[in-house]
């Protein structure tokens, strides 16, 4: 019964009805350029000089010796990557050399002039590190290998092969791909967009691109963590796939002006772009609630650039997406850290670096293709820099409805100018957009809902105990019988769907058809499906949770809407983020 | 650089009331040109004729770059620099909707109001925010009684916006000689400043003719602004920001000057007058009646303690007496003096 509402491809024709979009053959787009030296070269050369125009009005000499001291700092904490990838310690070895070269240099100074010169070495360092390539060539190859190579996995990995029509999967039939497509196809022709989609796990960033490419878009530049650069073969492809260098470790200010200054400048030359507004993979595995405003702001600055060289397309075009699974591959280690850091009293790890092996990668794939598990992808509605909606084609329409002219909005005095802090105050506003929308545009999993019926239903039981304490409920202490659940479940459902009739989020289809038992089958099948542990186990007719820490990762997807909250009169008006006074997020 | 531009500026008051006339003409001594749209063409004729505004404010002379006008298209037939909005909070919208379709995005806008849309309990620059085609919105607020700027006694005012661009373009457009101009980021603060204060301005004309002296007022004012710094974080403003011009002085300015207009409201209130009777003789709009009931709804639903709101709103709906009042605010629990 269940196989029907996921019979998902026409054998004969190969196209998926969950694709609802037309595909158009691809087209290359402006990134292609960075393929040539010189234009990387004028990329390198823009960045160093706005770089160190952002910092002009501090001591040379002062900054230098504070970036060294980070810089040193930073490579006294990353020793141990010496042995975990030669890649990051090449890349040290390299850095190690270039401080003892300034350093050099700065002793022996003297005069500003000669500040400035070490100033401007340092800059194109830091340029030339985050500076991105892109090889058509190997693109091409990527997108015929990389789909091939998914569905020679799925189809060995499904029964199916043993059907007549053989070899029919591909990695489209898992990924649904919903929401306004058709307008951010329009709109990558009318100008330059930038991705922004929500961060789970390091599989997003693949996911991603093969989700461009199934759209039909050109190919996006993408800021990379290092951390993915460590394996061999990704490093490959992705150093010369569009992808930027990003070291979250590196904190001195003109690194991240740097950083800063690359995106600019690539936004402003037409390339589409991705980043992930909430930092890094979000802990919780609830939807992001503060974003990073430095790099967003970033699209407002490339805009009025383009306006400023009376570019025929000069809007940016912020494109909200949400993506969802049943099971995040490291769904233990980052509640973990989340839980350790909102319990503060205990010490707070460093964001990890651990390599991303790729064989755990194989096993993700393997994985979703033998379960039948699936992946949302919702396209959000397109906004303009400053968080307005933009029609069909591509103009901004005002908060009342109407269309307004953006460059209006950038005009100090009469002038059209970037003005610092008012373009800080507009990206502020385009981040809280961004949020609202990332609610508005989540899907909801019946795993998820599944989760979080069974940790309400729980919490009924114990509504005196705060986060800490109640996850450490002791094992038998974490069940529910099956009829309580069922209970809470079609509770939780009703809340639920009048969101989804307010227009607060969506659902997923399993989850439209409405059947309480459907759904649940469905979502306890899901849950987690991954993990060593299962997350929550049915037997004899009671619920049961084995991993408590998993459960709350998995039921916070559903918050930020209030429906966590178990004493109805409590009110607030923004619950993103937001948690009641026992510690759980609502 | 500022002030050059906005010498050469046009500025548009929406409002022909007391303080928009005021606000006309203190942009008229910084500005090239002031219009100001009034809702009744005779009106705009009278002004343009006598050059004054008798049944808003008397002895002032209105300023010769003033213009009145009566319809919207006339406000923008030059290009607007600086938009005013000096209406009341109920008219906010829909005049807004009016002239929302002959702007061009660039003008800066403020607002003078102090009050609060009435259902959804928004601020008005978060009113004008939804209905303008324009993002780049501040406040006015302060204790200014109109009388006195035109009296031209030394006065200071607050514009706050979160952007500079719209604290700099009030500061060079509203400040002169006798007039300063304040600036904070925290627009959320100041609003609700101006908006909460009217409830504590119609209790101190309670207390007034009922006969009490200083020692009460004191009383009323500090713990006034204890519950106005309460509300206000509520909302999510910062402390800091009530102790202001626009919180604490704008507090003390209405509580003491029988000027004001919800302190005559209390005033005649206490004195056994039906309050509909009261608002008819006051001809003008007296916002602290409506902000008073849109308060105590609110903070009674959210559960923050406001006492003294909850004593204003009974009086005004005619449920106590001032004395079951008084009685009930004498003998809640002792508490500590603080805010929190």
């Amino acid at each position: 019964m269940l196989s029907s509402t996921y019979m998902l491809i026409d054998p004969r024709t190969g196209s998926h009805p969950a694709i609802r979009f037309e595909q158009h053959p691809a087209v290359r787009g402006e990134i292609c350029n960075l393929d040539g030296k010189d234009y990387r070269e004028s990329i390198i050369g823009e960045d160093v000089g706005r770089t160190l125009q952002d910092v002009s009005k501090q001591d040379p000499r002062l900054l230098l010796e504070e970036t060294l001291y980070l810089e040193r700092l930073r490579l006294k904490k990353s020793r141990r990557a010496w042995w975990k990838s030669p890649y990051l310690a090449n890349r040290n070895r390299q850095d190690q050399k270039f401080i003892k070269k300034i350093q050099a240099g700065l002793k022996n100074a003297n005069g500003v002039e000669e500040h400035q010169e070490l100033m401007k070495a340092y800059a194109r360092h830091f340029s030339t590190e985050i500076c991105g390539n892109f090889e058509p060539k190997v693109y091409d190859f990527a997108i015929r290998a990389v789909p091939w190579m998914f569905s020679w996995l799925l189809n060995a990995a499904s029964l199916k092969r043993f059907l007549p029509w053989g070899m029919s999967e591909s990695l489209q039939t898992r990924m649904r791909v919903v929401g306004e497509v058709e307008q951010l196809q329009k709109l990558s022709k009318k100008g330059t967009i930038l991705l922004v989609p929500t961060h789970l796990s390091n599989i997003d960033s693949i996911l991603i691109g093969y989700v461009i490419h199934l759209m039909s878009l050109p190919p996006f530049a993408y800021g990379a963590g290092l951390n993915l650069f460590s394996n061999p073969i990704l490093s490959f492809a992705m150093s010369r796939l569009g992808a930027y260098t990003v070291d979250r470790q590196k904190v001195s200010s003109i690194y991240k002006n740097s950083l800063k200054n690359y995106s600019t400048s690539i936004l402003k030359r037409g390339i589409h772009s991705i980043f992930f507004p909430g930092g890094g993979r979000v802990r919780s595995g609830a939807i992001e609630s503060h974003l990073k405003l430095g790099l967003l702001g970033t699209a407002l600055q490339a805009q009025i650039e383009r306006y400023q060289e009376n570019h025929p397309t000069p809007n940016i075009y912020i494109v909200p997406m949400v993506m969802n699974y049943h099971f995040v591959f490291e769904a233990s280690s980052l509640v973990e850290d989340y839980l350790e850091q909102s319990g503060k009293h205990r010490f707070m790890p460093n964001d990890s670096s651990e390599p991303f092996p790729f064989f755990n990668m194989l096993k993700f794939f393997w994985k979703l293709f033998s379960t039948r598990s699936e992946i949302w992808v919702n396209v959000g509605k397109p906004l303009d820099v400053f968080g307005n909606f933009v029609d069909e084609n591509g103009a901004s329409i005002g908060p009342n409805g109407t269309i307004i002219d953006p460059k209006s909005w950038v005009m100090s005095e009469g002038e059209l100018k970037a003005v610092p802090q008012r373009d800080r105050e507009y990206t502020r506003i385009l981040g809280e957009k961004i949020s609202e929308r990332y609610r508005a545009e989540n899907v909801v999993l019946s795993s998820h809902l599944v989760a979080f019926s069974f940790f309400q239903a729980l919490r009924k039981q114990y509504p005196q105990l705060d986060l800490y304490r109640f996850l450490r409920l002791s094992r038998a202490q974490r069940m529910i019988p099956m009829d309580r659940f069922y209970e809470e479940a079609a509770r939780s459902y009703e809340v639920v769907k009048k969101a989804v009739d307010e227009g607060r989020l969506y659902l997923s289809d399993t989850l439209r058809c409405g059947d309480v038992k459907l759904w649940v089958e469905d979502g306890v099948r899901q849950l987690g499906l991954f993990h060593a542990t299962k997350v929550v186990r049915v037997e004899d007719n009671v619920m049961a949770a084995d991993d408590m820490n998993l459960v709350y990762y998995y039921r916070n997807r559903l918050t930020g809407y209030g429906f966590g909250k178990l004493d109805e009169a409590s009110q607030s008006r923004n619950f993103l983020g937001e948690t009641d006074e026992k510690g759980f997020l609502v | 650089m500022k002030k050059a531009f906005w010498s050469n500026a046009n500025i548009a008051v929406l409002g022909g009331g007391s303080f928009g006339t005021v606000l006309a003409n203190l942009a008229a001594q910084n500005c090239a040109s002031v219009t100001m749209y009034v809702r009744a063409e005779e009106q705009a004729r009278m002004m343009n004729s006598t050059r004054s505004n008798p049944d808003y404010v008397k002895d002032l002379v209105l300023n010769p770059k003033i213009k009145a006008v009566s319809t919207h298209e006339k406000i923008f037939e030059q290009e607007i620099h600086l938009l005013i909005s000096a209406l009341p909070s109920h008219a906010t919208r829909s005049q807004a909707k009016l002239v929302a379709k002959f702007m061009s995005g660039r003008e800066i806008v403020l607002h003078a109001t102090k009050g609060i849309e009435e259902q959804s309990l928004k601020r008005i620059s978060t009113v004008l925010a939804e209905e303008l085609p324009v993002c780049r919105i501040g406040a006015i607020s302060g204790p200014n009684l109109a009388g006195e700027v035109v009296r031209q006694d030394p006065a200071a005012t607050v514009v706050a916006s979160v952007f500079d661009d719209v604290i700099e373009a009030g500061e060079a457009v509203l400040s002169t000689s006798r007039f300063r101009v304040y600036t904070a980021h925290d627009i959320i603060g100041v609003e609700w400043g101006g908006t909460l204060k009217n409830i504590f301005a119609i209790a101190s004309g309670i207390l007034d003719s009922s006969g009490f002296g200083w020692n009460t007022k004191s009383f009323l004012l500090s713990r006034g602004l204890a519950e106005m710094v309460r509300f206000g974080m509520a909302m999510g403003a910062s402390a800091e920001t009530f102790l202001g011009l626009s919180g604490m002085g704008d507090l003390i300015a209405t509580c003491s000057s029988n000027q004001s207009r919800n302190f005559r409201v209390g005033y005649a209130l206490a004195k056994g007058e039906k309050l509909e009777d009261v608002l008819k003789d006051l001809g003008q709009v007296a916002e602290g009646v409506r902000t008073t009931r849109i308060v105590y709804e609110f903070a009674k639903a959210r559960k923050v303690e406001m006492p003294i709101t909850e004593v204003v709103y009974n009086i005004l709906q005619g449920i106590w007496t001032v004395e079951q009042g008084v009685q009930h605010l004498m003998t809640r629990p002792l508490v500590q003096d603080e805010w929190g």
